[in-house]
């Protein structure tokens, strides 16, 4: 079986919560609830390349908030 | 005149046919047909006989036989006469009749394959059963052979239909080059068959079972209306459903199954009014694309069949040919476009029907095929489904299920035709509300607990019990959330707000319960306020050294106290721990060192590799007891034991933890003490998880469970003795300290319940997972242990050690589920599209909901790859395992999604050991995959296989080096241009190999090749060769003694090959008067033959010199090894007098393998001092000595201070652990009923005698000089640093000292992993 996130030919999307957290998404599935579409449709590479651009503090935005940054 | 009018060759379908029926004579062809006709009315029996007797004078291919000419080719031999097939009889029974001919085979070489029998029930009243082989007529042609036979009856004579004879020479005519084109385009780049029953194959022939499915008028008027609208037709809709059912049952994106399609090519004039056998089925290719809605893929489907149209007529079999992988389907669908009802005989010719003297009151028919499933659509005013299933392999509810599934499809097609697929529904809201609801929520009883015969309370029953019986530090600010008896949150919603931390549930209890028992190692044993107070003086020294809030701090500890209080410090520190593997080569500790960053390192080692940390060392004073020193300042003077008081967030990370990545290094595993704290708050642990045992790595995550679930729970970790852990060992805690549970990977416990599966008897639970299971293991624990509450358990890293659990009860054969999802947590099942899949079905497995990593450290991408947006409510993990549900609702594992493997528990991304390989520059191309629990690696370029084994070893964790290297011209490729693994060859480890000659032989071959896990072996192959240790020596010793064979580890250890080991004869090696020392002689052969130079190793203190057997495989079977072995172990009552006296007696030895030089040396602890000794004699004798190695050898003076005893090191090299004492040797010994005995008691004594004698004359030993250069290989832990260096052998060299240090302690010298790197080091000086 494929699975619907190792499509190296497939449309994707950048997904971000209100965490701030970063989740790559199959253009084709509908976007789950508490998520929102933040870069694409794109290549697979090209949405990881917005992540790994993006995504620099991977705590949790309360998080960051509750350490007092 | 002959009797034949004519020899035909077959066609394609007839061919099939043909060899179908040779395949098994004597069950019933299930390609036998029949249609029974109700006739009401007076009848002329003798007018409807000659209609049967014209039908085939009129059809020459009714007359046909069928045989193999001599060079195999099938033909068809129609013959000018043959009997009229015709029966009368007279019952009743007319379905009596009807079965009995279905059952009766037709003879494919007797002539005519059809028989007619008329069944008188009553006086106007008749049955007319005909049955014909399905190689004669299709289905098609049965009603118009009927309509023909009616209208005989009636007098007519119909015109001539055009003889079958002409479109077989059509079939001749046409361009089978083109349609094999066709068909090869259209099957390109397929992965595989796609198969309902998979092990199906030597199943004998079984008759089906049906179930039938009508839709409403109005549903069909609907569907007809949306299929008129878009152009589609009934047929391809019915292709389309099936190949979303079958890809939701086989887990498959790329579908095929069979067609049936009519055959009668249209440019034949009059081929519709044909009779004979013109059908096809041709192989089904449907991709799905989730992109598309289901009028898009219906589109696409039909555009693609109507392509392949003109190439119906090539065979299936030679279709099947063209991908080369064999069967490509087991289902099949038809649309039966040829309604056998009565208005369409009686329109079929001017039958009796329409005199009204004779009617046609009904019809049936039995067609079927050897398929598991096939489909059968009957256009109408209501659709009819009908789908036929082998009830042996598809049982009938499932059946149901799937046309109740097809219905529902059918339905939505009728509705809404622009559905994206991705939100087609076809689960069942009953299947539905199981898979994302009822079986995830932990309230629900899950089979297991519900079967269990075991008297101990349930995980669940026990969940209703006052919360004061499971006590579980819980922070008064949130009791619910993580209380043991709160029921797992509500599905689809957020998981509860942050209840915990480890420092805050650990705090509660320190305060709860401070004097019960913490930690216990040893006789080492800390109160909950004991230990709080050491981790808290750490955690001051952590914080003085910059630790703060998710500051990564690196530990490198032997198991003992200290890593609980260590890890416990760090996490008051407000850090998160990053367990580092002792047992890893130090650049891959040096990498995890620097893609952490972290500052601090806390170890009770000089640690051996690189690294920019400030290091603190725990083995300054006693060896549980932080070493209170120079930083000390940076420890607050009045409370250094005072709580530091650093707030945590439940969002802070814990620990990281390294697993193996896919793209060639390690990727660090996020956790969240909100994690830790879902893990220990489960409601499994509440019952019987007291006192338990810490043996795993702590770079392991199960050490998660060994050391929060107690401690946080109020419970004990038990530090388990160094060393590997053994069912003697297990036997001895669970007494010795009272455990109640532990956990244990797969590989041990199957080796546990092998040898002994009473070990676990009196704990209250055991814990294993974390490879595929072996039923038969578990079975043997239950039995012996039924007390003893069994948990599978499975889970990776990123969902904190475990995410689902089963209660082992009944063992079957098969392979026992990995169960539910734990307290919190989420399982979902989804297929390619991202959709729930029904019980039964396979799908890979998402993890969400509590325990959740955060993700990987410093890796967003490969974290949002991973980590991604779940549909039912915040993140899911994506775990690549592929599992489907059983029908009670627990998850079974079936393998992975992707090429990740588990060797000895170990998770393993090929792809990483690939990147290793791959930077050695003479490797081309590599591929690593698993086969049969052994890494292999195929490499195209110039490198040698041992070569490259050694440069792995050098980046790798031991686990993670291939045991092969298979050298190849070309890795093979698919058709899409990628390695095709499934072509890559099995390693020929015993090529040259000779087969057993006698039952000894053959039952060592057999044992050999069971526990090396491998197809075969030979008479000749190396037991040590083949990748034995000295765990599968015992393992072989008592296999071989279950089969009545006696057979000693130590003759394992001196014989190695099969021939050696059954043969009554001696090997040629032994001679002399040791010549029956079994093992124990001076000079023992460890490999005889071999073109290089010998090498010969000097025993260390204790006297044995079979450690040294770990070096064969890794010098490889070209290199001659021997060991000497101390006197007093073949001689009783000698003594060596000196080291001298020692090295000259072996010198005499040596001239007779080897009379003339250069000569190549070494030894290991003393066998160092005493292999220089002889080096040194060498010289003086003029000899040449190539190389001189000393293993941790220490000079003279040096004995007492670095003098680290041989023995345990040697004992564990035999398969001992443990103590150190000789008299506890004994002892343990002795308890273990033989089942240890490597040694008898007589050789311990003498390897103890020895060992102190050996450490008497090694201090008297003043070494000369020896001329010439030495390699010398230090152990690097365990001991003072800088204790031995080159500085201390320099007085007794006069060349140079080449040093190199391992990173392991003097007794685990030569274990397999340290002597892994030992012989990258000797190979390089003896080529």
């Amino acid at each position: 079986m494929s699975n619907p996130f190792e499509n190296a030919d497939g449309v994707y999307l950048a997904l971000i919560n209100d965490e701030g957290q970063y989740s790559l998404w199959p253009s084709w599935a509908e976007v789950p609830a508490g998520w929102t579409v933040a870069f694409g449709e794109d290549t697979r590479q090209a949405c990881l390349d917005h992540i790994e651009a993006n995504w620099t503090d991977m705590r949790p935005k309360s998080l960051i908030r509750a350490m007092g940054e | 005149m002959s009797q034949l009018e004519d020899i035909l060759p077959l066609s394609p379908l007839q061919q099939g046919l043909f060899f179908h029926a040779l395949f098994d004579e004597a069950a019933p062809d299930v390609y036998t047909a029949q249609l029974v006709l109700e006739l009401e009315g007076p009848l002329d029996v003798p007018a409807l006989r000659s209609a049967v007797a014209a039908l085939l004078r009129r059809h020459a291919n009714l007359r046909a036989s069928f045989r193999q000419r001599t060079n195999g080719e099938p033909v068809q031999l129609v013959h000018r006469r043959v009997e009229v097939p015709w029966r009368e009889v007279a019952t009743a029974d007319a379905a009596g009749v009807a079965a009995e001919e279905r059952a009766r085979r037709f003879d494919l070489a007797a002539p005519p394959l059809m028989r007619f029998v008329l069944v008188r029930l009553a006086p106007g009243r008749h049955r007319l059963v005909f049955t014909n082989h399905h190689i004669l007529l299709d289905g098609w042609s049965t009603p118009l052979l009927a309509a023909e036979l009616f209208a005989l009856y009636g007098g007519a004579e119909p015109p001539a239909a055009p003889p079958y004879k002409g479109y077989l020479a059509w079939l001749a005519r046409q361009d089978h080059a083109a349609a094999t084109a066709a068909w090869g385009r259209a099957l390109h780049g397929i992965a595989g068959p796609t198969l309902v029953v998979p092990d199906l194959a030597g199943r004998p022939p079984a008759d089906p079972g049906r179930v039938r499915a009508h839709l409403s008028e109005d549903l069909t008027g609907r569907l007809t209306a949306v299929l008129r609208a878009r152009s589609l037709t009934l047929n391809t809709v019915i292709q389309g459903s099936w190949a979303l059912l079958l890809a939701l049952l086989t887990g498959r994106d790329d579908v095929v199954f069979g067609g049936t399609v009519s055959g009668r090519p249209p440019e034949l004039p009059g081929v519709e009014r044909m009779v004979g056998l013109f059908i096809n089925t041709v192989p089904v290719r449907v991709r799905i694309d989730p992109a598309e809605t289901l009028a898009g893929l219906l589109g696409r489907v039909q555009a693609e069949q109507s392509d392949l149209f003109a190439h119906h007529h090539l065979g299936l079999a030679e279709i099947q040919r063209l991908p080369g992988l064999g069967p490509l389907f087991d289902t099949m669908t038809v649309l039966e476009n040829y309604p056998l009802d009565a208005a369409a005989l009686g329109s079929a010719g001017a039958g009796p029907g329409a005199e009204g003297s004779l009617r046609l009151a009904g019809s049936s028919g039995t067609d079927a095929t050897h398929y598991p499933l096939a489909l059968a659509v009957v256009p109408g005013g209501r659709l009819s489904l009908r789908l036929d299933h082998r009830p042996d392999v598809i049982p009938r509810a499932d059946a149901i299920r799937l046309l109740n599934r097809l219905t529902r499809l059918l339905k939505t097609v009728a509705a809404d035709p622009d559905r994206p697929l991705a939100r087609l529904d076809l689960l069942s809201a009953d299947e539905r509300a199981h898979v994302l609801h009822d079986w995830n929520d932990a309230t629900t009883p899950s089979p297991s607990s519900v079967l269990s015969p075991v008297p101990a309370p349930s995980p669940v029953s026990s969940a209703t019990a006052p919360a004061s019986s499971a006590p579980v530090a819980v922070p008064p600010s949130a009791p619910v959330a993580i209380s043991p008896s709160a029921p797992a949150p509500p599905l689809a919603l957020p998981a509860p707000p942050p209840a915990a931390t480890i420092t805050a549930a650990f705090a509660e209890q320190v305060a709860r319960t401070p004097d019960a028992e913490a930690v216990v190692s040893g006789a080492t044993s800390l109160t909950y306020a004991e230990l709080n107070g050491r981790a808290n003086l750490l955690a001051h020294r952590l914080i003085g050294l910059g630790v703060r809030a998710e500051t990564p701090v690196a530990v490198l500890l032997e198991r003992s106290a200290d890593v609980v209080v260590a890890t416990l410090a760090i996490a008051k520190a407000g850090g998160a721990y990053v367990p580092v593997h002792h047992g890893h080569p130090a650049d891959r500790m040096s990498w995890v060192m620097a893609d952490t960053g972290a500052p601090v390192l806390v170890t009770d080692r000089d640690p051996g590799f690189g690294h920019a940390a400030e290091v603190i060392r725990l083995d300054g004073g006693t060896p549980d007891h932080p070493r209170e020193e120079a930083e000390a300042g940076a420890v607050p003077r009045d409370d250094p034991h005072g709580d530091p008081r650093v707030g945590t967030h439940p969002d802070q990370l814990a620990y990281v933890i390294y697993t193996s990545g896919s793209t060639g290094r390690p990727k660090g595993v996020a956790v969240r003490h909100r994690d830790v704290l879902a893990l220990v708050s489960d409601r499994r642990w509440a019952d019987g998880h007291r006192r338990l045992l810490m043996h795993s790595p702590h770079a392991f995550d199960a050490s998660t469970y060994e050391i929060w679930v107690p401690l946080l729970n109020g419970g004990t970790v038990v530090v388990a003795p160094p060393g590997e852990l053994d069912p003697a060992t297990i036997d001895a805690l669970v007494a010795g300290h009272r455990l109640t549970a532990l956990f244990i990977t797969t590989a041990l416990f199957n080796l546990v319940a092998e040898e002994d599966p009473g070990a676990f008897a009196g704990l209250r639970e055991v814990l294993t997972g974390g490879e595929a299971a072996s039923p038969e293991a578990m079975r043997r624990v239950r039995e012996a242990c039924p007390d003893t509450v069994l948990g599978h358990v499975y889970g990776p890293t990123e969902a904190t050690t475990y995410a689902t659990y089963h209660r082992v009860s009944r063992v079957d054969s098969a392979a026992p589920p990995i169960g539910r999802a734990m307290d919190g947590m989420r399982a979902y099942v989804l297929d390619g599209l991202l959709r729930p899949v029904p019980p039964g079905a396979p799908g890979e497995l998402y993890l969400a909901g509590s325990g959740l990593a955060r993700g990987y450290r410093g890796r967003p991408g490969l974290t949002a790859e991973r980590f991604v947006a779940c549909p039912y409510g915040g993140r899911m993990y994506r775990t690549g395992d592929l599992v489907r549900w059983s029908a009670g609702g627990e998850l079974e594992y079936l393998g992975r999604t992707d090429h990740q493997v588990k060797i000895r528990g170990f998770r393993i991304e090929p792809g990483e050991v690939e990147a290793a390989l791959s930077r050695h520059p003479e490797v081309a191309q590599v591929s690593v995959l698993a086969r049969d629990n052994r890494l292999v690696a195929y490499t195209v370029g110039t490198a040698a296989p041992e070569e490259l084994r050694l440069f792995a070893a050098r980046t790798l964790p031991e686990y993670m080096v291939p045991s092969s290297v298979v050298p190849l011209d070309a890795l093979p490729l698919t058709p899409n241009g990628k390695v095709d693994r499934a072509a890559l060859p099995e390693p020929d480890v015993a090529v040259s190999s000779r087969g057993p000659r006698t039952p000894a032989e053959e039952l060592l071959c057999r044992l050999f090749a069971q526990v090396l896990g491998l197809e075969r072996v030979g008479v000749d192959d190396g037991f040590f060769d083949l990748g034995g240790d000295s765990i599968s020596v015992i393992r072989l010793v008592s296999r071989a003694r279950q089969e009545g064979m006696t057979i000693t580890p130590r003759e394992v250890f001196a014989r190695q090959t099969v021939e050696a080991l059954a043969g009554d004869g001696r090997p040629d090696a032994r001679s002399g008067p040791e010549a029956d020392a079994g093992g124990l002689e001076v000079l023992l052969p460890l490999r005889a033959g071999g073109s290089r130079p010998p090498l010969f190793c000097v025993h260390p203190g204790a006297g044995l010199g079979w450690p040294y057997s770990g070096l064969l495989r890794h010098l490889g079977p070209d290199q001659p090894l021997y060991t000497f072995q101390a006197r007093a172990l073949s001689e009783p009552g000698y003594t060596a007098p000196s080291i001298e006296a020692m090295a000259l007696d072996y010198l005499d030895r040596l001239r007779e393998v080897q009379p003339r030089g250069p000569y190549r040396l070494a030894g290991w602890s003393m066998g160092g001092l005493i292999a220089h000794a002889m080096g040194v004699e060498l010289r003086a004798r003029g000899e040449e000595v190539a190389l001189l190695a000393l293993l941790d050898a220490y000079p003279g003076e040096k004995i007492d201070s670095g003098g680290r005893e041989a023995l345990p090191g040697l004992l564990a090299a035999a398969g001992y652990e443990g103590p150190e004492e000789m008299g506890k040797v004994l002892e343990f010994v002795h308890g273990q009923n033989g089942r240890y005995a490597t040694l008898d008691e007589q050789t311990l004594l003498a390897v103890y005698r020895n060992y102190r004698n050996g450490v008497k004359i090694s201090q008297e030993h003043v070494p000369r000089r020896f001329d010439g250069d030495v390699l010398l290989v230090i152990a690097a832990h365990g001991r003072e640093a800088d204790i031995l260096t080159a500085a201390d052998w320099k007085p007794y060299v006069t060349g140079t000292i080449e040093e190199h240090t391992v990173a392991c302690d003097h007794e685990a010298m030569l274990n397999p992993e340290p002597i892994a790197e030992i012989a990258a080091l000797l190979r390089k000086e003896l080529t």
